[in-house]
């Protein structure tokens, strides 16, 4: 079954036209990536599953796991397990990263009708998955990508994602910016969520991550629309000649 | 004509007998020359310049009744609510602006370090208290000050002696059991913090009941040399409570003043922190969070007088407004020539929840040296809409997204609070704020 199925999709910013025509289907256990030049609409993409409001769909439809995705609210489709590393993740003073995975994991919980974790045990269960990633313990008490690095930002979205467990998870450019060894540990994070349910977006723009994850498929996002898909012999072809050769396709 | 300044010359005629200090001459003169200044000035006027944004017309219209006697009748039961923690605190009650031994509790306190009822005091050394009640300013903004030096009923007098440690916070607990019958208390306290002493005093204000009421407060510190005072002060009554309170502080050399204000109460809330660092290598730190909502009125106007050289002051003073709620916030620091080598950092940052809230803030500095170092600044937002889609899509509903972000903007103040206890007991307030209400 497919947990992922984008059919037509078009969206606008501000009456321009983003996304025109996009189609998509993403198999259970499968992980794709997506490629393409920069301002192709691969945040668009991301962002509209997983409901940021300042977009217009102007046509097309959103099944996850079979059902309308675009009625439901963010928290929603968090909850239901739908999860986001964003590209550019905000700074939010004053609220500790343990915090924030400690109310999202709770919500999550509650949803799924679990009792929530005692404290002892979450404060485990969290150490456990930031140390997988080589964040400190006291990681956990600064305020969320305050102060950050680029790559610290990445691995704290790694992070949530490791807590939260998602079915669906989008990773956008989780891989620019990073070092040899980060993108090492962002691939062992990846590979650590790794099932036969649970599902990937991978957009980058870089073959590097690529090589350590080894998608199921590889699209190329440019002008709103997907134009090609093929498997890691595409990633390595981009790398080498750039997306020029794939204007005509677009066209 | 009777009007409300009449009317209170009238109750002052009435009361005088009664109220504490009568016996002594120079007290009794002290608050003859507090109702002269106040006929004389009359309430503040909304012309003069700290006091543009108070609704003084709305906080003063009202004629209060002054109870000149404790209110009996009260179990240490009802006061639980109220209570920082009903163990590992000293406590002193004032109910209706009257001392009540039998709610306070002041069980091992150190030799040396003295806490009394001014009212009691007052009858047995009257000498000792007079140049803490004089008050030097008279101007014509001081109206409520002179209504308090005319007509104060009590409040706390703490003398350390010098080297002596409070190591269990004293907590000042003014309580207005209200009627129908509105009611005006003037609480007044002294604190002498004697050379070298250590204290953390609590001062805390807040309403049995519904009913509308007013406090006139004033609170007098003196810090003498390498002296340390936390002075944490909880605005916490009801909605439909006036309150116009005064913290005036000196500083000898190398003191320092931790002065904290947590505002989330009353229809319409006045403080003025004034502090003097009167001595080399004082230092002050102000402190403030203010929570409006409704239509509530929070207005905080604080001066820091640096007299002498290497003296440091630091204030943050934040607000959070929902509803239709107006904030002030009025920070002057001043330097006079040949005061060198201070430092004086003022930040006033506010949160405003709705588009009919409102906020003056403005930083008034009096720079008159050129040896100094000083930043100020003010800042005014809303919740950051990228912030709040951040947590909604990790699975937070709206309001609890909403409440970390607001929770998250006060942190900074609420880490700050010492001890645990306390910090137990002012988060415990912040956490079940106004702010929760969208309005
Ligand atoms: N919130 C926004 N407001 C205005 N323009 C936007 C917004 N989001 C995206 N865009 C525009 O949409 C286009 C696609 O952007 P984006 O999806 O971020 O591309 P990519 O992630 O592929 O680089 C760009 O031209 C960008 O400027
Ligand atoms: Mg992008």
């Amino acid at each position: 079954m497919n947990i992922l199925e984008i059919q037509n999709l078009q969206v606008s910013v501000m009456n321009k036209p983003i996304l025109r025509g996009l189609d998509l289907r993403l198999g259970e256990g499968e992980i794709h990536a997506i490629m393409g030049p920069n301002g192709s609409g691969k945040s668009t993409l991301a962002n509209i599953l997983v409901g940021r409001g300042d977009y217009q769909i102007t046509a097309g439809t959103i099944r996850y796991q079979g059902e309308d995705l675009i009625v439901r609210s963010p928290e929603e489709r968090a909850m239901a397990g739908v999860f986001l590393a964003f590209q550019n993740p905000v700074e939010i003073p004053g609220v500790s990263n343990a915090r924030l995975l400690k109310e999202a994991f709770n919500a999550h919980r509650r949803y799924g009708h679990l009792p929530e974790m005692d404290a002892m045990t979450f404060r485990t269960h969290l150490q456990e998955r930031a140390k997988h990633l080589g964040l400190s313990d006291d990681w956990l008490l600064r305020p969320i990508n305050v102060g950050f690095s680029g790559g610290e930002k990445k691995r704290n979205e790694l992070l949530q994602m490791l807590v939260l467990e998602p079915n669906l998870a989008i990773l956008d450019e989780i891989d620019s910016g990073l070092d040899i060894d980060a993108l090492t540990d962002v691939a062992n994070g990846i590979n650590a969520l790794r099932n036969n349910l649970r599902s990937m977006l991978l957009i980058t723009h870089y073959p590097r991550l690529l090589e350590q994850v080894h998608p199921d498929k590889v699209h190329v996002l440019i002008g709103g629309r997907i134009v090609m898909t093929g498997g890691m012999d595409l990633a390595g072809r981009l790398e080498e000649q750039g997306y020029g050769w794939l204007s005509e396709v677009a066209a | 004509m009777n009007t409300p300044v009449t009317l209170y010359r009238d109750l002052f005629t009435e009361l005088e007998k009664s109220l504490p200090g009568y016996d002594s001459l120079p007290l009794r003169g002290l608050r003859q020359e507090g109702m002269q200044h106040f006929m004389d000035k009359g309430f503040p006027s909304q012309r003069l310049e700290n006091w543009k944004y108070t609704p003084v017309k709305a906080i003063s219209q009202k004629i209060y009744h002054i109870n000149n006697h404790a209110c009996q009748g009260l179990d240490p039961s009802d006061l639980l609510p109220y209570l920082i923690a009903p163990l590992g605190v000293y406590r002193l009650v004032f109910v209706n602006g009257w001392f009540s031994q039998t709610l306070s509790d002041l069980h091992d306190l150190p030799d040396g370090v003295r806490v009394e009822s001014m009212a009691k005091l007052v009858k047995e050394a009257p000498d000792m208290l007079e140049p803490y009640l004089k008050n030097k300013k008279s101007g014509s903004d001081q109206g409520f000050t002179h209504l308090n030096d005319a007509l104060w009923s009590d409040g706390a007098y703490i003398h350390l002696s010098p080297g002596t440690r409070l190591e269990r916070p004293l907590h000042l607990f003014f309580l207005t059991a209200t009627s129908k019958k509105s009611m005006m208390t003037l609480p007044r306290n002294i604190v002498v913090a004697g050379a070298d002493s250590h204290a953390w005093i609590v001062e805390s204000f807040a309403s049995l009941g519904h009913f509308p009421h007013m406090t006139n407060a004033h609170s007098t510190i003196v810090l003498h040399d390498h002296a340390h005072v936390h002075h944490l002060l909880h605005l916490g009554e009801n909605h439909s409570a006036q309150h116009v309170g005064t913290v005036e502080s000196t500083q000898k050399g190398d003191s320092r003043l931790d002065s904290q204000l947590f505002s989330f109460g009353g229809e319409r809330t006045r403080q003025e922190i004034h502090v003097q660092l009167a001595g080399e290598q004082a230092e002050c730190s102000l402190d403030g969070l203010f929570i409006g909502n409704g239509r509530q009125h929070m207005d905080f106007h604080t001066s820091i007088h640096h007299t002498h050289a290497n003296t440091r002051s630091q204030q943050l003073y934040k607000g959070i407004l929902a509803g239709h709620a107006h904030g002030v916030f009025n920070g002057i620091i001043t330097v006079p020539p040949h005061v060198h080598h201070t430092q004086s950092n003022q930040l006033s940052t506010n949160l405003l929840l709705s588009d009919t809230a409102e906020i003056d803030t403005k930083p008034q500095l009096e720079i008159n040296s050129d040896a100094v170092q000083c930043s100020h600044g003010a800042t005014v937002g809303s919740l950051d809409p990228e912030a709040l889609f951040y947590l909604q899509s990790r699975g937070l509903d709206a309001s609890t997204a909403r409440n970390l972000l607001i929770q998250g903007f006060a942190e900074e103040l609420l880490q700050r609070i010492t001890p645990k206890l306390v910090q137990n007991w002012i988060e415990k307030h912040f956490n079940k704020g106004e702010y929760h209400h969208e309005s």
